[in-house]
């Protein structure tokens, strides 16, 4: 029986071995894991589908292959060959002989033969899409297919990269290739030897692209809000002992503050979308990047999906599991696509605040820092006082070419707002 | 300018080009005194003499080879082939000898020669007389390769072909003769080599040649009303020298190439475009790239088949809308 | 079976309408000399492997070429087959141009470019050495288009063999050099094989170039082609007529091919008493040599020439095997007038 690379998610179409389980001789069981494989997104395991000896490992560690490519043959008792299943894994080599009609005798005879093998890889990615998104480290399930059937179009990507008229020029694109390809001049590093140098790992050079790109594609504009927590907290201590005895685990103030971005991302929009070329694309869904930090050997953003109706219970919930999934390395790829808007989340170590950089191709991305008790001036008609509140800043970097500063203004206006006046209470 | 006929274009460059250098002659079947089969070479015979203008016996490969002695001893001779079906009982002469002279003797032999030849399908005239060959022609190092598309460029390409001191076929479109367009008076010409851009686009780069393009340039206007399809029509005009330029940087414009051929299918002149774009152009390619050709095989008489097997604007319409 | 051609049968002898003085003849003798001792050396250099590809020697058929190269004006255009080293010497192409083209040396005519098959030099109107048999006959007749045009009163020789007479550009171009009443001379040096075939056992006619002139209108002219003086007869008259616009000559000179068809094509297909009578008998180069000294001819001038011959070939030699191949750059030089191979932008 062989045992192909698997589809790691709807888009994905090749993987990298990470780790081998297991050696050829060696006899196991079913579900047994195989090997590790990693793609742009996630590492997975694979399970052996059936009981057998392994006879042969195709693809060393650290390999990437496409999908459906074989990687481990296991001999499987009471199976005749395996020639059946190198068949299936090659649909296109023996096509059918059907009878064709006159229209298909004057059009090139290889059309139909081509489009199965293409189908059949799962990702319909033309040469120019797959050079872009590779050249800038794009997700190409974020991006919205204008092509036959949904396919990703060149004009598609180029749309996110340059966000400016790709449908009618490519000179852009041609620029920012090139552009990347300038060479920057390295400064000597002074005293280094070769203990000290850590070279990136897979998670770090694309994270390490991502915002160099990010930063290279929209003009970043950072506002930031002060807001008051003592509604939120007033709710943490009425509920929260009852939820971790329930849950296992904390009511943080994230799934609060999440719950009024969302709210706030309903009444603004713009906010919630993602620029394509001349025009911006407003996302009808609210599918909230949680920025998680993998105990400083990487970060990675899972996304809670659909947030627009759902409670900051439910929120908490979609956090918490993606968290978990996160810490042990088992998100899969399409726990990653289609963010919206990102939060990431740096209070828990106290910050004052943070300028992010904007998950590409979203348009805007907010920082939650450190929430300490301050002092606080309280007006009132009886005049001024000093009150001790729980204090913390807002921070949202957005991208100017989408809308400007007043509108993210009105915006961070409006969180404020929720944060510090719903009745928190019936939210949960 | 005048509204000039294909064919009227023919007579009007030849004439242009004798009149501008007395060198230039003219020689064929039935060119002179009846001139031409097709009617393009009326009033040649009157207006440069007998000695100019000749009629010669049913002999092809001693029309060429008499072209080519005259071309080498200083003379500029233009050569009818009637029906571009014919090159092959004198193919010998263009390809062994009119294209390699120059080279074998190391540069000694010019050959400053033009051969006329009516191209193509659409007059229901049988698979002898309706072929398609300058893919032929373009296979064979040391010939140039025109096949102009309209009347305009039939004058203007067809005196650089005359001026070119190197070897030229000119594949003149049969079916095209009595189309007119408007020409440009007085001295026209217009360099071998340069690829008109006939219609600007952005999404389908369709390279079409001679009676092809006014079937893309249709084709093209219905993809746009029709399918929201913006298609830029690059007509090569020549075969060889051939404008790669032009072709790789409109296909990195759209990423998309579609080659309308008239020739059958096998080692058609979009082959070679294709493989020259493939190379060249692949990571910019958005879709694979497309031809659209008449079928390999040989074309019959009658006028449901042929048309059949020609392509039509109705199949560049629909390739090029069902296009990834 | 080759073709019995006797001398009674073909034009002997002179006619007495273009004498030959002792200058001529001499000049005869030198010429048929120098082309036997370039063909032998061809011949020499092809078995010490010096010489590549293919050669095709005219060892045997050098009096048609003398005759007409002492015939024919510096202005006239010779057009030849693959066998045309004779042809082309006669006009004054450098050995050491021949030689070295042969032996692909950089020094050759062509650097190498042509090779054996394709000897060319239009600074001395020699047109080209073509090697698909019959397509340089309608080329010959359009350079006598070109010059009946032109007014200049040159005319075009086209040297072809007797296999020739059986494929379609042989009558395509008769045809249309009578038509066109031009000053071409059509030149059949029948030497009865075309390969390895006898001409005479796939031809419909005995005498394959004479018997079909009349097809044309002209009339049919067959002669020694081993007789030097016949053959520079013949060529004189021929000419004249091209240059006074009586239009073109087809004629048939009777030879034989010392060697094989090519290379080292033994001819074993030859009987071998026929070849020991063209050797021995008809050969004619010291056949003419014995003509003149019969008549008078003073030895130590013929001696004279043999000597310088000997010297000219050997020093041509070594001229030839002291240059270098061609540098690889001209691959890529002189598909076009511009001088390049480009194809594309």
């Amino acid at each position: 029986m062989n045992v192909l690379m698997p589809q790691l998610g709807e888009t994905v179409s090749e993987g990298t071995i990470a780790v081998w389980h297991i050696k050829v001789g060696d006899t196991v069981t079913k579900d047994d894991p195989l090997l590790d494989v990693e793609t742009d997104k996630a590492a997975i395991e694979v399970p052996a589908p059936e009981a057998g000896v392994i006879s042969a490992i195709n693809v060393a560690e650290g390999d990437t292959v496409d999908v459906g490519v074989v990687l481990v043959v296991i001999d499987v008792e009471g199976e005749k060959s395996t020639a059946a299943d190198t068949e299936t894994a090659n649909p296109a080599a023996a096509p059918a002989q059907v009878p064709t009609p006159v229209a298909a005798l004057i059009s090139s005879p290889a059309s139909t033969l081509a489009t199965g093998a293409v189908a059949k890889s799962g990702a319909m990615l033309s040469p120019a899409v797959r050079k872009l998104v590779s050249r800038h480290n794009l997700d190409v399930s974020a991006i919205a297919g204008t092509g036959k059937k949904g396919r990703v179009t060149r004009q598609d990507v180029l749309a996110i990269i340059n966000g400016g008229t790709a449908r009618t020029d490519a000179a852009p694109a041609q620029t920012a290739v090139t552009g990347r390809s300038t060479p920057v001049p390295v400064p000597t590093p002074i005293g280094s030897d070769a203990r000290s140098l850590i070279p990136f790992d897979r998670i770090r050079k694309l994270t390490a692209d991502h915002m160099v790109m990010s930063k290279a594609t929209s003009p970043h504009v950072l506002q930031a809000v002060e807001v008051d927590y003592t509604g939120v907290d007033a709710v943490r201590k009425s509920h929260g002992p009852g939820w971790k005895a329930d849950k296992g685990y904390s009511l943080t103030y994230l799934p609060f503050i999440a719950k009024a971005i969302v709210l706030g991302l309903r009444e603004f929009p713009k906010i919630n979308s993602s620029i394509v070329g001349e025009a911006l694309q407003l996302h009808p869904l609210i599918n909230l990047g949680i920025a998680v930090d993998l105990n400083f050997e990487g970060l990675v953003v899972p996304v809670v999906r659909d947030c627009a109706n759902k409670s900051v219970g439910q929120i908490a919930e979609g956090i918490k599991a993606l968290s978990i999934k996160a810490r042990s390395k088992s998100l899969s790829p399409d726990d990653f696509a289609g963010g919206t808007y990102t939060i990431s989340n740096s209070g828990p170590f106290g910050t004052l605040m943070t300028a992010p950089v904007i998950n590409q191709p979203q348009v805007a991305i907010m920082s939650t820092d450190g929430i300490r008790k301050r002092p606080v001036v309280i007006e009132s008609e009886s005049g001024d006082s000093i009150a001790i509140r729980p204090v913390g800043i807002l921070a949202q970097s957005f991208d100017h070419r989408a809308f400007d500063g007043a509108y993210s203004a009105a915006f961070m206006n409006r969180v404020r707002n929720i944060l510090e006046q719903q009745d928190w209470a019936s939210e949960l | 300018m005048a509204q000039l006929s294909y064919r009227e274009a023919v007579a009007a460059a030849i004439a242009q080009e004798m009149r501008r250098d007395p060198n230039v002659l003219f020689l064929g079947e039935d060119v002179a005194v009846a001139g031409g089969v097709f009617k393009a070479t009326v009033g040649l015979l009157e207006e440069f003499g007998p000695l100019r203008v000749r009629d010669t016996p049913i002999s092809e490969q001693a029309i060429l080879g008499a072209a080519m002695g005259a071309a080498m001893t200083g003379l500029k001779p233009i050569a009818e082939i009637m029906f571009s079906d014919f090159f092959a009982v004198c193919w010998d002469t263009v390809v062994n000898e009119i294209a390699k002279a120059r080279y074998m003797s190391n540069g000694q032999h010019e050959c400053p020669l033009v051969i006329r030849s009516a191209n193509g399908g659409g007059a229901r005239f049988g698979a002898q007389h309706s072929q398609s060959i300058e893919n032929w022609a373009m296979a064979v190092p040391g010939i140039k390769v025109v096949a102009p598309s309209n009347a305009a460029d039939v004058k203007g390409l067809l005196a650089a072909s005359i001026q070119d001191p190197d070897p030229v076929l000119f594949f003149e479109q049969k079916s095209m003769y009595g189309t007119k367009c408007a020409v440009p008076e007085g001295d026209y010409v217009i360099p071998l080599g340069q690829a008109n851009i006939s219609r600007e686009g952005s999404d389908v780069t369709v390279v079409a040649l001679a009676a092809m393009v006014p079937k893309a340039l249709k084709a093209a206007k219905i993809l746009q009303e029709k399918h929201g399809v913006s298609c830029e029509v690059i007509d090569p005009r020549c075969l060889v020298p051939l404008d790669t330029k032009s072709i790789l940087e409109s296909v990195s414009k759209t990423g998309r190439l579609v080659t309308v051929e008239e020739n059958p299918r096998l080692c058609g002149w979009g082959a070679e475009i294709a493989s020259i774009v493939g190379e060249e152009c692949f990571w910019n390619l958005d879709s694979p790239i497309t031809r659209i050709t008449t079928p390999h095989i040989p074309l019959a008489s009658v006028d449901v088949l042929e048309d059949l097997m020609i392509p039509s604007v109705d199949r560049i319409v629909s390739v090029v809308s069902e296009m990834d | 079976m080759g073709t019995k051609v006797t001398k009674s049968k073909a034009k002997t002898g002179s006619a007495g309408k273009y004498p030959l003085n002792e200058t001529k003849q001499l000049e005869l003798y030198q010429k048929m000399a120098e082309c036997r001792a370039l063909q032998q050396r061809a011949h020499d250099l092809f078995m010490q492997n010096l010489v590549k590809g293919t050669t095709h020697l005219g060892l045997g058929q050098e009096a048609i070429a003398a005759g007409f190269g002492a015939a024919m004006r510096e202005d006239d255009y010779t057009f030849n087959t693959y066998r045309g080293h004779n042809h082309n010497y006669v006009r004054g192409v450098s050995m050491t141009a021949i030689l070295g083209e042969l032996m692909g040396r950089d020094i050759g005519q062509l650097r190498g470019k042509g090779g054996s098959m394709h000897i060319t030099d239009t600074t001395k109107g020699a047109m080209g050495s073509y090697a698909i048999i019959g397509a340089h006959m309608p080329i010959a007749a359009g350079a006598a288009w070109s010059a009946q045009y032109r007014g200049t009163e040159q005319a075009a020789v086209c040297f072809f063999g007797d296999g020739t007479t059986n494929i379609g550009t042989f009558h395509e171009a008769l045809n249309f050099a009578a038509v066109w009443k031009l000053p071409v001379v059509y030149v059949c040096e029948n030497n009865q094989y075309m390969e390895y075939t006898a001409i005479g056992d796939v031809t419909a006619v005995p005498n394959p170039a004479a018997d079909r002139a009349a097809s044309y209108g002209l009339p049919s002219i067959l002669v020694d082609g081993n007789d030097a003086e016949v053959m520079y007869e013949t060529a004189m008259a021929a000419l004249e007529k091209a240059r006074s616009g009586g239009g073109p000559t087809l004629i048939e000179a009777v030879t034989y091919r010392h060697y094989g068809h090519s290379r080292a094509d033994p001819g074993k297909y030859r009987p071998d008493e026929e070849v020991a009578e063209w050797k021995n008998n008809r050969d004619p180069v010291p056949n003419y040599r014995n003509k003149l000294l019969a008549a008078g001819m003073d030895e130590s001038k013929l001696a004279a020439i043999d000597a310088n011959t000997e010297e000219m070939v050997d020093k041509a030699t070594e001229e030839a095997k002291s240059s270098g191949p061609p540098p690889d750059e001209i691959a890529f030089t002189d598909v076009w007038a511009d001088g390049g191979a480009a194809w594309r932008n």
